[in-house]
């Protein structure tokens, strides 16, 4: 997954390091974020304490259903949350940007789209129905203050051919005139014409078929590697990103209940909302039966448990200690003969997960 | 898409103005057909009182009828079918027969007399109250939640709701009796002589003010209204937010807003127009403005068959042509539609 920088095209990676090792500094980083929405009974946590490293050179897969807090969390680190939502606490650091929730006005504009590229879980219709997609391009440039032209054009047309759009075709159309997938990839040059050094994609591959969802997703690894980005890639399906992300999270209620290399994550999950997930991927060849949806629905915003863990309601797992207490995100130990595969080892590169009975806090292995 | 040749695309929005023309002639047709016969459903018949009154005198039939038919330009005593006939095959030669009221006078003389002094003033208003009606849309819809946004809406539905003639009545008595700056009961001041020279064109101006503002205030809040909903729709679609998100400047996000939100809006202002041709009457009887509108109350009253079906053909044709022309123009705006044409 991890490329060397000497074949970078991008010539503003003088920070990064040739070999990229979790929390490197360059990528992003959020710390205690807590986003809050107004509502009649009061302000409701929609993200809660939610801390994030997203390493150059790196992809994270953010995976939660619908409600779990993971839009929110990518519109958080556009410091543009929603009215009447807001973020109460935390700070987002992101490469060229000491603190985004500390943008204000016209700093905050020209911060979004330059420092952090955003491509939109609506990309189907994320343009300008009335004017051609290079003129918007040619737009976007200038809110950044890129007068030039000529620069910009190349860039964007060097851009299209690496994803695989023909150039002239795609500058001098509407967004009308492509397709889901070709709007999606165009999305993409939109997010990373001014050289952002972190990019998110909110559900990138929703609302595509299978082939394109393909050639997105292979988009989105081969520039990822070309840029040596900080990549996070927010989706419900944790398939999507199983052989794509270096690193998972998943949110639940909000908080981030789990996070670790990808390959331990899937195969010692140790929260049981995270095994939930992975047992509800249906596989194309087999027996479907074989897939098990979770039971219950995800808490909204109104019937987040204030107390103890969000996840104990639809919890098989769950004890009188879970009622009472918010479990901590704590690092896996390896559980001798385990379940879920033998190559834990300690905690493995930062695998953490909150929960008191798979993952106590302090080492405490009894289990009930 | 840009495969596809220029010359094959003008050649097919040819092809289709070509056939729009072609139904506007239709519908023209058709409308005149309707208006001829429900002219002549309306009760009371000066041409035939007429006839009577010279039968009376011991004029004989045919004599009468020729007498009637010299002063009318055709003969009434004949079946409906026949006057249909007859005013059909006049019409397709651009004639439309001569006026009951102003004996003799040519129809076609007499609209196209009247019309400068309705189309002037109603395009003027329109190009008024549209660009105000438009530009305070935008800004209450985009300041819809604070009190400038409340007070432009209300404000909208206010002057929205003000019949015409009581605008026209409100403004006649506010600027000629209590504040007489402007003049009134004629819409040139009657001591110039007409024609090009500066103080009568003047006084032409000066005259208008009034009756262009009566139609401009009666059409602005629905110009506010419709553009404020159609902002308020399009600040809710995906590419907006989009554009915040990019960091795009508030202005160039402003116009990607407000040129969505006017497409709905083209059409509905070249049909106004037409619309507000008919709708002239009550502002032409305030201001005595020879118009269209004030020639029409007057054809209706005298039952002038001739006239009326002129002064509503000539609005039907307005309101097709522009209808015809907002289709076609809007294949040049809308790049989405230009595409499917």
């Amino acid at each position: 997954m991890r490329t060397s920088s000497a074949d970078l095209p991008s010539p503003s990676t003088a920070t990064a390091p040739p070999v990229t090792v979790p929390g490197e500094a360059g990528g992003a980083e959020i710390r205690g974020l807590v986003v809050v929405f107004g509502t009649p009974d009061g302000e409701m946590a929609a993200v809660n304490g939610v801390d994030l490293d997203l390493p150059l050179g790196t992809i994270t897969g953010l995976v939660g259903e619908s409600g779990s807090g993971k839009s929110t969390l990518a519109l958080a680190m556009m410091n543009a949350v929603p009215k009447p939502g807001r973020i109460a606490a935390g700070s987002i650091r992101l490469p060229s940007v000491k603190d985004m929730t500390q943008l204000r006005g016209k700093a905050l504009r020209l911060a979004r789209g330059s420092a952090l590229g955003y491509v939109f879980q609506a990309s189907q219709n994320s343009l300008n129905p009335l004017k051609r997609i290079g003129a918007q391009l040619l737009d976007l440039g200038r809110a950044h203050g890129m007068e030039d032209k000529g620069v910009l054009l190349a860039r964007a047309r060097e851009l299209c051919e690496r994803m695989g759009l023909d150039p002239v075709r795609t500058l001098s159309a509407y967004q009308h005139e492509l397709s889901g997938g070709m709007r999606q990839r165009v999305g993409i040059v939109f997010a990373l014409i001014l050289n952002p050094r972190v990019l998110v994609l909110d559900e990138p591959t929703t609302a595509l078929d299978m082939i394109s969802q393909r050639t997105v997703l292979d988009i989105v690894r081969d520039v990822h590697r070309d840029r040596h980005l900080a990549t996070l890639i927010i989706t419900h399906d944790i398939a999507i990103v199983a052989d794509l992300a270096d690193y998972l999270a998943v949110m639940y209620g909000g908080r981030v209940v789990e996070k670790g290399p990808t390959r331990h994550v899937l195969q010692s999950a140790a929260h049981p909302y995270t095994r939930g997930l992975i047992a509800a991927i249906p596989r194309i060849s087999g027996d479907i039966e074989k897939a098990r949806p979770l039971v219950g629905r995800p808490p909204d915003l109104l019937s987040i448990p204030r107390q103890g863990c969000v996840f104990r309601e639809r919890c098989p797992l769950t004890i009188g200690r879970c009622s009472l207490e918010e479990p901590a995100l704590v690092p896996v130990v390896k559980e001798p003969g385990g379940i879920f595969g033998e190559s834990g080892d300690g905690a493995p590169g930062g695998h953490a997960a909150a929960c008191h009975v798979t993952a106590p806090a302090g080492g405490d292995r009894s289990r009930s | 898409m840009t495969a596809e040749g220029a010359p094959g695309r003008w050649r097919r929005l040819g092809h289709r103005l070509g056939v729009r023309l072609l139904t506007g002639v239709v519908m023209v047709l058709a409308v005149a057909t309707l208006t001829f016969f429900l002219v002549h459903a309306m009760p009371g018949n000066p041409i035939q009182t007429e006839y009577q009154t010279l039968i009376a005198r011991g004029v004989t039939p045919s004599v009468a009828a020729q007498q009637v038919a010299g002063m009318y330009g055709f003969v009434s005593n004949r079946p409906l079918l026949d006057q249909y006939g007859q005013y059909m095959w006049h019409l397709i030669q651009f004639n439309l027969g001569k006026s009951i009221s102003a004996s003799g006078e040519p129809v076609v003389h007499l609209v196209l007399s009247a019309a400068p002094w309705t189309v002037i003033p109603v395009l003027s208003g329109l190009v008024v109250s549209f660009l105000l009606g438009v530009s305070l849309g935008v800004v209450a819809a985009v300041r819809r939640t604070n009190r400038l946004g409340k007070v432009l809406s209300v404000s909208g539905s206010l002057f929205h709701g003000v019949p015409q003639f009581v605008w026209a009545v409100m403004l006649a008595y506010i600027f000629t009796t209590l504040l007489p700056i402007f003049p009134f009961g004629s819409p040139y001041n009657i001591l110039d002589t007409p024609g090009l020279n500066g103080p009568f064109i003047l006084s032409l101006v000066y005259s208008a003010v009034l009756p262009v503002l009566a139609y401009a205030l009666s059409s602005y809040g629905g110009w506010l209204l419709t553009m404020r909903s159609s902002v308020v729709s399009v600040l809710g679609d995906d590419f907006v937010l989009a554009a915040e998100l990019r960091g795009l400047r508030p202005l160039t996000q402003l116009r990607y807003v407000a040129r969505n939100a006017f497409l709905p809006l083209f059409t509905i202002l070249l049909l106004s127009v037409g619309f507000m041709f008919g709708g002239a009457i009550f502002i032409e009887e305030v201001f005595d403005y020879p118009g269209l509108g004030y020639q029409l109350v007057n054809a209706v009253n005298a039952r002038d068959y001739p006239l009326m079906s002129g002064d509503f053909l000539f609005i039907t044709v307005a309101v097709i042509a522009l209808n015809i022309l907002a289709d076609f123009l809007y294949t040049f705006i809308d790049p989405r539609v230009r595409r499917a044409a």
